[in-house]
């Protein structure tokens, strides 16, 4: 049971005041590698919360539909542009960040892929690079300043970033409709 | 049973996310921090502080000069090279189109610039005539006391972010100042036709019809 404790260690470490404006002056990192790695804290923390609490997640997301459908809410919430400033200029929605990525994302993500069915896990691959295709165009495209805390070549950036990570799913998934694991032993 | 309680697992699921969107974009109506931004100030109507203002023909004054009239105001930096040129430009037209009774009698336009340091009075006379303000019922000023210049863009919301090479990354809007110094209306400064007519609208209204 390693992994908490790394998710514990990974989880302060983001939380230091220096490490949080830091991440957060660059809009890329801020919404590429903080949030992500808020939400992997979470998935670390999945098996000791699934050990400590077995019966709520077997009874309340026995399908993974729900986990999932409560994951995709909650880092769609955070692509909206609003919610990227707020997080910067109003403390609440900052420590809702803090909360709401590792226990209500990333959580419920690793509790609920294992129990998609196959079709299940398509749909998710295809809505994510689908969201993420869009955000790409919003922050492309869009002429004027999105996020009053970052400049628009920022913008441009993360748009570009979004791009580049919807395309890895893309390829990501179409790899799994051809290649079996199985095949390589790898179950 | 157990189907039974997934399904309502997703149900609470989907309220909570429903209720989430709804508070974080104040019902589904700003999804940027600048919409969220400009409902904020139309409901709050903040007061325009008090600063000390020089304009381009070197008067010192604050808004306090303009009382009983209507002032529109735009915050601008002369060595912008894309924004405010088109927000000045815009505001030029709007400027063309409030009919010429109301013009300095009810209400006076104003440029203000954040960018103190470099806009003195006489760089803001010679942008002035770029727009064809006259100087006089359209100002251009600038708050040389940097601390009343930035009490005023935090009061109004107005965002600057200096990148270091002499400009600036900022949002613009018109904003209207009613006769007794509140902050009444924040307008899209890409549509100039509704900004004019809105403006005309409450001329109309609270002045009375002139012609």
């Amino acid at each position: 049971m390693k992994q908490p404790i790394y998710g514990l260690g990974i989880y302060l470490f983001l939380m230091l005041p220096p490490v949080v404006t830091l991440l957060e002056s660059i809009m890329v990192v801020h919404m590429h590698m903080q949030m992500p790695l808020l939400v992997m804290v979470g998935m670390l923390f999945t098996p000791f919360l699934q050990q400590t609490f077995p019966a709520f997640f077997e009874k309340w997301n026995e399908n993974g539909v729900p986990g999932i459908v409560l994951f995709m809410i909650i880092i769609s919430y955070w692509m909206i542009p609003r919610t990227m400033d707020e997080a910067l200029t109003v403390s609440a929605a900052e420590i809702f960040k803090f909360i709401s990525l590792p226990f209500l994302a990333g959580v419920p993500l690793r509790d609920s892929w294992s129990k998609l069915t196959i079709k299940g896990k398509n749909s998710i691959f295809i809505l994510l690079s689908i969201l993420f295709g869009i955000m790409a165009c919003i922050y492309i495209l869009s002429p004027n300043q999105i996020c009053n805390s970052y400049l628009i070549k920022e913008q441009k950036a993360l748009g570009w970033t979004f791009l580049l990570t919807g395309l890895c799913i893309v390829i990501y998934f179409i790899q799994t409709l051809f290649i079996d694991k199985e095949e390589y032993g790898e179950t | 049973m157990i189907k039974k309680r997934s399904t309502f697992a997703l149900i609470i699921v989907i309220v909570f996310g429903f209720g989430l969107f709804l508070i974080g974009t104040d019902g589904f109506t700003a999804y940027t921090a600048e919409q969220a931004r400009t409902m904020k100030l139309v409901e709050e109507k903040p007061e325009f502080p008090k600063v000390t203002l020089e304009d381009s023909k070197e008067r010192v004054y604050s808004l306090s000069e303009f009382q009983g009239k209507y002032v529109m105001l735009t915050f601008i930096y002369t060595a912008c090279t894309d924004v405010c040129l088109l927000l000045e430009m815009n505001l030029a037209q709007v400027y063309n189109q409030i009919p010429e009774q109301y013009i300095g009698e009810d209400i006076v336009f104003m440029s203000i610039s954040f960018d103190p340091e470099n806009d003195d009075p006489a760089t803001l006379e010679h942008y002035r005539n770029y727009f064809n303000s006259d100087g006089e019922t359209w100002r251009m000023a600038r708050i040389p006391d940097q601390q009343e210049l930035d009490g005023l863009l935090d009061r109004f919301g107005v965002i600057v972010i200096p990148d270091n090479n002499g400009h600036f990354a900022h949002n613009a809007a018109f904003y209207l100042v009613n006769p007794e110094g509140k902050l009444v209306d924040v307008m899209d400064y890409e549509n100039i036709d509704q900004a004019a007519s809105k403006v005309n609208a409450i001329l109309r209204t609270e002045v009375g019809d002139k012609s």
